[in-house]
């Protein structure tokens, strides 16, 4: 360390002690001890905001504010001057999601699975955090205050990001001053995430049931306020919070759509932060009028070099090591305001070294700076105190040798409230150049001194050219080298500056003493001739080609989505599902997503005609019972009733399962919350549009389906743990159904009866519709006794079971079910995996079928949904079926189980034109659907899959070259194994 | 055609006369070898358990014959499923009924001839599609035991036995990719594994060493009279497994389960002459990267390589299916024949019983299927008549009776 950045560290010390015993109020350890805080800077490239940059300008600090700024102010007499000449200054960057100085150590004791474990007045839920204020934990911490000072931050929004709802954050200095000078706002934001955090309660367990405990603590705060039953602190809290700015994490792209549509619900705003990846859905979070906060965490290279373990690694993943350093460019090229932040960046040096791959990538420079300054303040409302350095702000700035997104640019020193902090030791000192040096009297030599990194380094060139290791210590430098090219023996020199041009710093004349390998010592001296020219650095940034986005963002998605075209089926034969029966060499004309035409020798312009002989032509397959496509957990397990969670909520339209069921012929399905508890969660038809977002895949108007399900997976049985839920009987699953119901009707009535002071339940609002016929039970179901006794629960409640699905003993009680009304879904010859099945048949459908049930045949398995034509086939082999019966178990039943026959499940003009184009007869095992189309969109094609396999192969190719390439130039690696797609069934959890 | 006609007319007498006739002939039917070959309108003849004749043309004239016209329908081989577990297990919820996973983790010793339960309710549902053969393999561990080849009907475990003992199961580790060599679980198990067939190879060429059940258990794989099957799925594995045997012990027959990698890895695979028993190929793609048709198009990039394997159906209520895989092999390239040869006569003879079963050929077992229909498509698979050993099967199982049972109390035809 040098002498002269032992004294500036001092200076800071000192200035920070100033502070500290200036704060009023508090009783002091010595004297008074305030000191001057009036300083102008001047000669400095000032960025006044992210657009104005001022040259050679003055900036004129007071009491921790900027007193004026500009070119040509008048510097008062009383001000400490210091001269920047050369530097720039920018305005301190602002974090709004951080972590920094909140010492919160939540309480992990689980005393209770199902209610809440902290003492006091608060929300039943652990998750639900609003009472905690991160104020309440904030001190100055060293060591993460240099980290963001590095980084160029000077304030941040500080929460405990803990939790659903995580309570207040404060705006608090990243300086270091006593936590009463640095807090500038102690409730700035409150701060919310899908994540529970360290809540031990089991609720919720999965996505979905944290999107349905945030809807519902919106309504309970709501009603809080009128009623008069009850006292809770968060709920106070709450009132405070929701006029915040609130700070949502959102997991990644879809969450962020998931967090904006529970906002709009509530007619609020979040601020949104991101993951990274939100340029795979701009278009959706850009039509969200929300802004972003975004963090630069790329991912390095991934070890790609052995081909075996590269294969585990999706192209999405792939993909994103290239795009995520243009996300904020492309986010900005939206207009969608947004933030930077820290978070998710190991150091300063890696915040900074993205934050200029970025610029690089794409984002505008001024663009930039706007989101690290002036919209994190105006996000939550600082941009009086905060964002530019304008008068009257708080004088929060750090100053760069070179201009900041210069690659070489160093933060030097980082100013808060007026307080100087030296990051950087500024060079005092340029040694590099070539002398001419003298060991005494007689040996003359050439030094050259040069710098390799932040090493000096030089030659001794007499006789022979020897190496020098050159070591600084408190401003003493020692050189060593041998005496001559054939000798170990070291001459060792202690040097010094004897002189050096103010300007330009260079060192003009050296002295020191040496000591030769004789033991003698003699003086050393050396005189400046010339420059040393440094190596221009080739290192320079390879012009940008970046691979396309696709949607969805996985394997099998386009950059460009299909669209829907008329096309023409000439001379198929046609399974119409409808009373024509099986229509051979016929055409079939679809338009505008609707099947408009079939007959003979149609002819009709198409934008595509399909040469359909020998070809078979059917109404897509609807999967009754799946489990594709949804998003961290398909149970709600934590209740043995949770109808207020919606698989609707929690759509994962990037599963590449979607695109292996449309290879099967599939074109709907209905996403089933799991078998968990006797009232699961409320169900979402999925149409099979690859490449859409989860919202437009949805069927719009379609009816609201829940799960219900019976026996082992409810009592849960086959847990291999000890559970203590209610029910662990079928005799209990009875009472959990009559109990919700007749709570149901309970609140129905006092709903009715004084709408305003009835707390609303999304949970009974589920049972309410089911009773009013306006959302209809898909049961999970297997012995005949539990069957019948839902059937009986229905009954006594007035309303009837939609469906059965797995509904294995059906054919026991095929005749009440046809009494009753109900639809049945189930496997084709799935049994013996557990005691409940043991009497299942591979003719239970048939039977169903035959006593007149609408009767379905269903996979709860991605793999099987993608051979539902084989599975339906087997009814042949078991049962005798005619293949047409055995066709519409997988096409028009299904749509009528899922009230869609109207528009879906058979070839008739009018329908909707999802269609499959088969081999072969659909029903054996040798038909492959060549091409699936749904709303009229060819989704897939046997020549499109292959045509993508190749492209797919040749992404990973170039991207992998990349990768290697870059380890190659010296890229720190990280190893990667993707997570797979979840193939989730009933009974995961 | 006249000779049959008149040779019809006599033993339709004949049979009518004496209904347990030692001798049965089967006319008129498409015969599927399972060599690959196929006999259209071909004549099959068996007497008492044995295979006499299958041809075109019946050569001897069988007097007191029993015959059967199979006219419009197919004739297969008994099926033989592989790398299975029924008669291990019954319900996989139920930890009572399951005895496929024996404690710790080398048990080359434990045998699954003693466990397999011929009263299995899951038996008779693969019979009636055609599995007459099963291969009870022992899970779990490293070396989780020895496998039999069972017949799927029979009195008793003794009474099924057609091999009690055609193997040894070694589960190859996996190494986790991008992990570091030493630390890693899977080069733990590896050098466990070497260091105990080390051991093993040591014991077994003593003469009369103390005795060791698990080192004893090795001794017919080191004599070469049965197989060890290694159950590998990735790519890395198999070649490091292979390679490992062939170089350090030469005289082990090596067979290959599971294999989901194996396409990969053709050129190697051939060129070790490792024979394959794939895993259950109504799967989904391990990962993104794979195409989402691989593996159903697995068994037709092996064939094409040149490469002998069989087609399996792991677990046990699933194995009813098992023509479907190879049906769907055939619907992703491979001709019917030899999908169906892939669960028939190559079963047989990876296990080593080649003699007896897999095929319809004179001097083997008289297991046969009459199906209605082409026996790897669900929609046709339909059995009129089956044989085991010479032996009339009752098709009509449990699930069938359950059927009629209910057909009959709602008055359904």
């Amino acid at each position: 360390m040098s002498i002269k950045k032992l004294g500036l560290i001092l200076l800071v010390f000192w200035i920070s002690i100033g502070a500290l015993s200036a704060q009023t109020g508090f009783p002091q350890n010595g004297p008074k001890d305030t000191r001057p805080d009036y300083v102008a800077l001047v000669h400095a490239s000032i960025q006044v905001n992210p657009t104005t940059l001022l040259k050679d300008a003055i900036l004129l600090i007071k009491n921790g504010r900027i007193e004026n700024v500009g070119i040509d102010i008048a510097i008062p007499a009383e001000a400490r001057t210091i001269d920047l000449h050369g530097k720039y200054v920018y305005a301190s960057f602002i974090d709004l999601y951080s972590r920094y100085g909140i010492d919160y150590k939540p309480s992990n004791t689980q005393r209770n699975e199902y209610q809440n474990n902290q003492n006091g007045a608060y929300a039943w839920n652990d998750a639900v955090k609003v009472q905690v204020n991160a104020a309440d934990y904030f001190d100055y911490n060293e060591k993460e205050s240099k980290r963001y000072l590095a980084a160029g931050f000077g304030a941040t929004l500080s929460g405990n990001q803990d939790g659903i709802f995580r309570g207040s954050a404060a705006l608090v200095l990243t300086g270091n001053e006593s936590a009463q000078k640095l807090v500038l706002k102690p409730k700035a934001a409150a701060g919310m995430s899908f994540n529970k955090g360290s809540s031990r309660q089991n609720y919720p367990g999965s996505a979905m049931g944290s999107i349905a405990l945030i809807r519902q603590t919106y309504y309970d705060a709501a009603w809080y306020l009128k009623q008069k039953e009850e006292i809770s602190l968060s709920f106070e809290a709450f009132q405070t919070l929701k006029s915040l700015p609130t700070v949502f994490e959102a997991e990644n792209k879809l969450a962020i759509l998931r967090a904006a549509k529970i906002a709009q619900e509530f007619q609020i705003k979040y601020i949104l932060k991101g993951k990274g990846d939100e340029y795979q859905r701009l278009d959706e979070i850009a039509q969200l009028g929300m802004p972003l906060i975004l963090p630069l965490n790329f991912p390095k290279p991934y070890e790609v070099e052995n081909p075996f373990d590269a294969m585990r690694i999706n192209l999405a993943d792939l993909k994103h090591w290239e795009l995520a350093p243009a996300n904020a460019g492309l986010v900005s090229q939206k207009k969608i305001p947004f933030a930077l932040t820290l978070e998710g960046c190991s150091d300063a040096n890696e915040f900074l070294k993205n934050l200029r791959k970025a610029v690089y990538y794409g984002l505008n420079q001024s663009e930039a700076l706007k989101a690290l300054t002036t919209e994190p303040a105006k996000m939550i409302q600082a941009s009086a105190d905060l964002g530019t350095l304008e008068k009257g702000k708080i004088a929060n700035f750090f100053i760069c040798d070179k201009p900041f997104f210069d690659k070489e640019s160093q933060i030097e020193e980082h100013w808060i409230r007026g307080n100087q902090e030296i990051l950087q030791e500024p060079e005092i000192v340029k040694l590099i150049g070539n002398y001419e040096a003298s060991l005494g009297l007689n040996q003359k030599a050439s030094l050259q001194i040069t710098k390799k990194g932040n090493k000096l380094e030089g030659k001794w060139m007499a006789a022979d050219t020897l190496p020098i290791s050159i070591t600084e210590k408190a401003g003493i430098y020692t050189l060593n080298f041998k005496e001559n090219k054939s000798s170990e023996n070291l001459i060792r020199a202690s040097v010094w500056v004897k002189q050096q041009d103010k300007n330009t710093l260079q060192a003009n004349a050296l002295e020191g003493t040496a000591q030769m390998p004789n033991g003698s010592t003699i003086p050393f001296s050396a005189k400046w001739v010339s420059v040393q020219t440094e190596k221009e650095r080739t290192d320079s940034l390879p012009a940008l080609q970046l691979g396309k986005i696709i949607y969805p963002f996985t394997e099998y998605g386009t950059a460009t989505l299909p669209k829907a075209t008329t096309v023409l089926f000439k001379n198929a034969t046609v399974w119409t599902n409808e009373k024509e029966g099986i229509l051979q060499e016929t055409d079939v004309a679809i338009s505008n997503g609707k099947i408009v035409a079939i007959g003979k020798n149609l002819s009709i312009k198409a934008d595509q005609v399909v040469d359909a002989k020998g070809k078979q032509l059917t109404s897509g397959i609807i999967d009754e019972h799946s489990h594709i496509a949804i998003y961290r957990g398909v149970n709600e397990c934590t209740q043995n009733n949770t109808a207020e969670v919606r698989i609707g909520d929690v759509i994962n339209s990037d599963d590449i399962n979607i695109y292996r069921q449309l290879s099967g012929g599939v074109i709907a399905c209905q996403q089933l919350h799991g078998s968990c508890n006797p009232i699961g969660g409320q169900s979402n038809i999925l149409k099979l549009r690859w490449g859409m977002a989860p919202e437009q895949m949805k069927i719009a108007g379609s009816d609201g389906f829940i799960k219900f399900a019976l026996g082992e997976n409810v009592k849960q049985s086959n847990h291999g743990f000890p559970s203590n839920r209610f029910p662990q009987t079928r005799m209990g699953v009875e009472q959990v159904y009559y109990d919700a119901f007749i709570r149901a009707k309970e609140y129905e009535k006092k709903m009715k009866a004084n709408p305003a002071l009835t707390r609303k339940d999304l949970e009974m609002d589920a049972l309410v519709e089911i009773m009013n016929k306006q959302r209809f039970i898909s049961c999970h179901s297997y012995v005949q006794s539990e069957i019948n006794m839902l059937m009986h629960v229905a009954d006594s409640m007035q309303f009837k079971v939609n469906t059965f699905t797995h509904i294995l003993e059906g054919y026991k009680v095929a005749d009440k079910m046809k009494a009753h009304g109900v639809n049945a879904s189930t496997f084709a010859d799935w049994w013996a995996y557990k005691y409940e099945v043991i009497e299942a048949i591979p003719q239970n459908a048939v039977i169903l079928n035959n006593m007149g049930v609408v009767t379905a045949i269903n996979s709860d398995d991605a793999e099987m949904g993608r051979r539902l034509n084989q599975e339906a086939a087997k009814m042949i082999k078991y049962g005798g079926l005619s293949e047409e019966d055995a066709w519409k178990m997988v096409t028009l039943n299904p749509a009528k189980m899922l009230h869609l026959d109207a528009q879906m499940g058979s070839i008739k003009v009018g329908k909707s034109a999802d269609l499959v184009l088969w081999s072969a007869n659909p029903l054996s095992i040798d038909a492959l659907a060549e091409m699936t189309f749904v709303d009229g969109v060819c989704y897939f094609s046997r020549e499109i899959d292959l045509a993508k396999r190749k492209e797919i192969l040749a992404e990973r190719q170039r991207i992998i070259q990349m990768m290697i390439a870059a380890k190659k130039k010296g890229e720190k690696t990280e190893k990667k194994i993707s997570e797979i797609d979840n193939d989730y069934h009933c009974d995961d959890f | 055609m006249k000779k049959y006609i008149s040779l019809m007319s006599l033993i339709f007498w004949v049979w009518a006369a004496m209904a347990q006739s030692p001798t049965t002939v089967i006319l008129n039917g498409t015969i599927h070898i399972g060599n690959g070959q196929v006999i259209e309108k071909g004549v099959l003849v068996f007497e008492g358990n044995k295979i006499v004749e299958v041809g075109k043309e019946m050569k001897t004239l069988y007097k007191n014959a029993r015959v059967i016209d199979a006219q419009g329908k197919h004739i297969y081989p008994g099926l033989v499923c592989m790398n299975n577990i029924m008669g291990l297990n019954e319900i996989d919820a139920v930890r009572a009924t399951l005895d496929f996973n024996e404690q710790g983790r080398i048990n080359p010793n434990v045998r699954s001839l003693v466990a397999y339960n011929t009263d299995s309710k899951i038996l008779p549902t693969s019979l009636i599609n055609g599995i007459l053969y099963t291969q009870p393999v022992p899970q779990g561990g490293l070396l989780s035991g020895t496998s039999c080849v069972v017949r799927t009907k029979a009195w008793n475990w003794e009474d099924a036995a057609v091999s009690s003992n055609d193997g040894v199961h070694l589960n190859w580790p996996f190494v986790e990719p991008n992990q570091d060599g030493k630390e890693n679980q899977g080069e733990k198990d590896i050098q466990e594994l070497e260091q105990f067939f080390a051991q093993a190879k040591q014991y077994c060429s003593q003469k009369s060493p103390e005795f060791n059940a698990k080192l004893d258990a090795m001794r017919h794989l080191f004599s070469g009279e049965i197989s060890l099957y290694i159950h590998a799925q990735d790519a890395q594995s198999i070649i490091r497994s292979v390679s490992f045997f062939k170089a350090k012990y030469p005289e082990l027959k090596l067979v290959l389960v599971g294999a989901r990698e194996s396409y990969l890895i053709t050129d190697f695979i051939k060129t070790n002459q490792v024979p394959v028993v794939l895993g259950n190929l109504h799967r989904l793609p391990a990962y993104n990267a794979e195409d989402i048709d691989q593996p159903y198009k697995t068994p037709f990039q092996l064939q094409a390589a040149g490469i002998i394997f069989a087609i399996s159906q792991e677990g046990s209520w699933e194995t009813r299916n098992l023509a479907f895989l190879a049906g769907t092999a055939a619907a992703y390239g491979m001709s019917k024949e030899e999908a169906l040869m892939s669960i028939t006569l190559t079963p047989a003879k990876l296990m080593g019983v080649d003699k007896q079963i897999g095929s319809l050929e004179a001097g083997k077992n008289a297991s046969i299927l009459i199906s209605e229909g082409d026996l790897l498509d669900m929609k046709t698979c339909v059995l009129v008549q089956a044989f085991l050993d010479g032996q009339e099967l009752d098709l009509k199982n449990e699930q069938v009776q359950l059927y009629e049972k209910y057909k009959k109390k709602y008055g359904l035809k």
